[in-house]
């Protein structure tokens, strides 16, 4: 395993111990009562008619799927932000294929920027569909 | 791993979950007062030491609500899935407060315990030199959506179910932009590292927000609806949805939420900060080498805890002068402003930013010219969103409306 991952997990496990702590705690100290209307749903006083899990609006969905497409999309990006200076990057694969190869910062800054435009034109297709619209 | 690393870790982390949830506390009383000043009222100023008469400006209020917090009845309510009802709080804390471990809280603090083993200087984060630190932060404030939605569903509620569907669809939709504030911050660092980004900024002495003018406001505004703080705290409106997903919560467990959102407001500062106000780095103040005496590491702290505090309360003045989003301008705002103008931020940082390797742009000049070329590229933005009007949009009942006039999509 990865040791700079091995003080995050501690951390993870002793936030956990602290919030479980402190429900146990709560549970231990608090006061218990029960009640026939108190273990209804708090709908402002009134009586709740039916179940809450019923079917929603499908917008939710398409930003749904859309953000899917574009925060994958975006993630392909960050390997490149990383490499574009990094001397151990870009720079060094450039230096290893040498001039002859046809490889070169330019291209790939090139190529990025096309995958900007698809991503933009992608954005562009979902805004004339009406994705963005609510009303 | 050696034991004294161990220990070292644990010492950190006690140190981190006890000051985080204490300032947690007192950020909370600071709001209090913060709100009754905007209000004009006095605010909570009465718990002291109690059995005395001494009230020390009302220091002792958040203790006293711990208490309360836990002695008050820990109760579930009989229509919830049990399960998900009491996982959903402690997903959402876990989250909130793990993200701290990849924060660094200064630079470094030169200091030689005489312990063998140990890391020297010591590293002021829980996990230092973590090369993908941006991204345990993106993870890690994505599980706080599955708190939130395990919550409003497992409460079987309306109000709580319309709650978890607008924070979801808020929070997703809020972290494209969120991604590419940072993506321009890591175009132009180029590292994913928090401490490699603050010391690109304090080596070349522009922050981030000197030279990412549009990259930074698209952040904060995303990092604003992440927090969901005023104008974007439709999650859990009070007027209209009680309090959204944690409508049935109560006692310790609603207590769990409300530390989270607070540790959720004070990550976006710090990130806030990190990535675009400079992070420890003041000009002639606190240097900028990675070798620094006592002095400068203890200013450096200061600096960063300083920078933190004040945007905690521009967080809380904003939420005060700002009314809440209608749903649609929040979408609105989100996919047809935020999302275009990230985009060309991202463009126009990476164009400028690859001219300068290419030219080998090293004169004095070269920097100020590129950032003024970055302050065009925002205002002309802001005029085409202005004249655009993106947000305005009629959403009032039209009446003679006729059937074809209908949208075919809807």
């Amino acid at each position: 395993m990865e040791p700079g991952l091995i003080p995050i997990l501690i951390l993870a496990a002793a936030s956990l111990a602290l919030a479980v702590g402190m429900l146990a705690l709560g549970s231990l100290l608090g006061p218990r009562r029960f009640g026939r209307v108190k273990q209804m749903p708090y709908e402002s006083g009134m009586d709740p008619i039916h179940d809450a899990r019923r079917r929603f609006d499908v917008r939710f969905h398409l930003v749904a799927i859309v953000f899917l497409v574009f925060d994958v999309e975006l993630l392909f990006l960050y390997p490149w932000a990383v490499a574009n200076k990094d001397p151990q990057g870009l720079p060094r694969i450039a230096e290893q294929v040498g001039q002859g190869g046809g490889f070169s910062g330019g291209l790939v800054f090139a190529e990025v920027l096309f995958f900007v435009a698809l991503l933009a034109m992608g954005f562009v297709y979902a805004w004339r569909k009406g994705v963005f619209r609510w009303r | 791993m050696t034991t004294a690393a161990l220990i070292e870790i644990l010492v950190k982390v006690i140190l981190l979950l006890g000051g985080v949830m204490t300032a947690a506390a007192y950020f909370v009383l600071l709001e209090r007062r913060m709100a009754a000043w905007v209000q004009d009222r006095v605010g909570p100023n009465r718990v002291g030491i109690p059995l005395t008469r001494i009230r020390i400006f009302g220091l002792g209020q958040p203790l006293a609500d711990g208490v309360k917090f836990i002695m008050k009845e820990e109760y579930t309510p009989a229509h919830v899935d049990k399960r998900m009802y009491v996982l959903a709080p402690i997903v959402i804390l876990v989250a909130a407060l793990t993200v701290f471990a990849v924060i660094p809280f200064g630079s470094v603090l030169p200091v030689d315990l005489g312990i063998e083993g140990l890391s020297e200087p010591i590293r002021l984060v829980v996990a230092p030199g973590m090369d993908v630190a941006v991204f345990v932060i993106f993870g890690l404030s994505s599980i706080a959506v599955y708190g939130v939605i395990l919550g409003g569903w497992a409460s079987n509620n309306k109000y709580s179910f319309l709650g978890a569907l607008r924070s979801s669809a808020q929070l997703i939709a809020y972290e494209l932009p969120l991604g590419l504030g940072i993506l321009g911050v890591v175009v132009a660092a180029g590292s994913l590292d928090l401490e490699a980004i603050i010391s690109a900024q304090a080596t070349s002495g522009w922050w981030f927000i000197l030279a990412q003018p549009l990259g930074c406001v698209v952040f904060v505004v995303a990092a604003f609806a992440e927090a969901a703080r005023l104008p974007f705290d439709l999650p859990e409106c009070e007027q209209e949805l009680i309090g959204g997903y944690h409508t049935e919560y109560s006692g310790i467990k609603l207590l769990l939420f409300l530390v989270a959102e607070f540790l959720h407001m004070i990550t976006a500062a710090f990130l806030i900060v990190i990535l675009f106000l400079g992070g420890w780095h003041f000009w002639g103040l606190t240097g900028a080498g990675e070798q620094v005496g006592l002095v400068q590491a203890v200013l450096r702290v200061m600096v960063l805890s300083g920078k933190v505090f004040l945007v905690i309360l521009l967080f809380m003045l904003i939420r005060w002068s700002w009314p809440r989003f209608r749903f649609d301008q929040l979408m609105a705002l989100a996919w047809k402003v935020m999302l275009p103008l990230g985009l060309v931020n991202l463009v126009s940082v990476a164009i400028l930013d690859q001219l300068r390797t290419a030219w080998q742009l090293d004169a004095w000049w070269s920097n100020p010219l590129l950032i003024a070329a970055n302050w065009g590229i925002c205002l002309l933005a802001w005029i085409v969103v202005a004249y655009a009007q993106p947000l305005i949009a009629d959403n009032r009942p039209q009446q003679e409306l006729e059937l074809y006039d209908v949208d075919p999509q809807v």
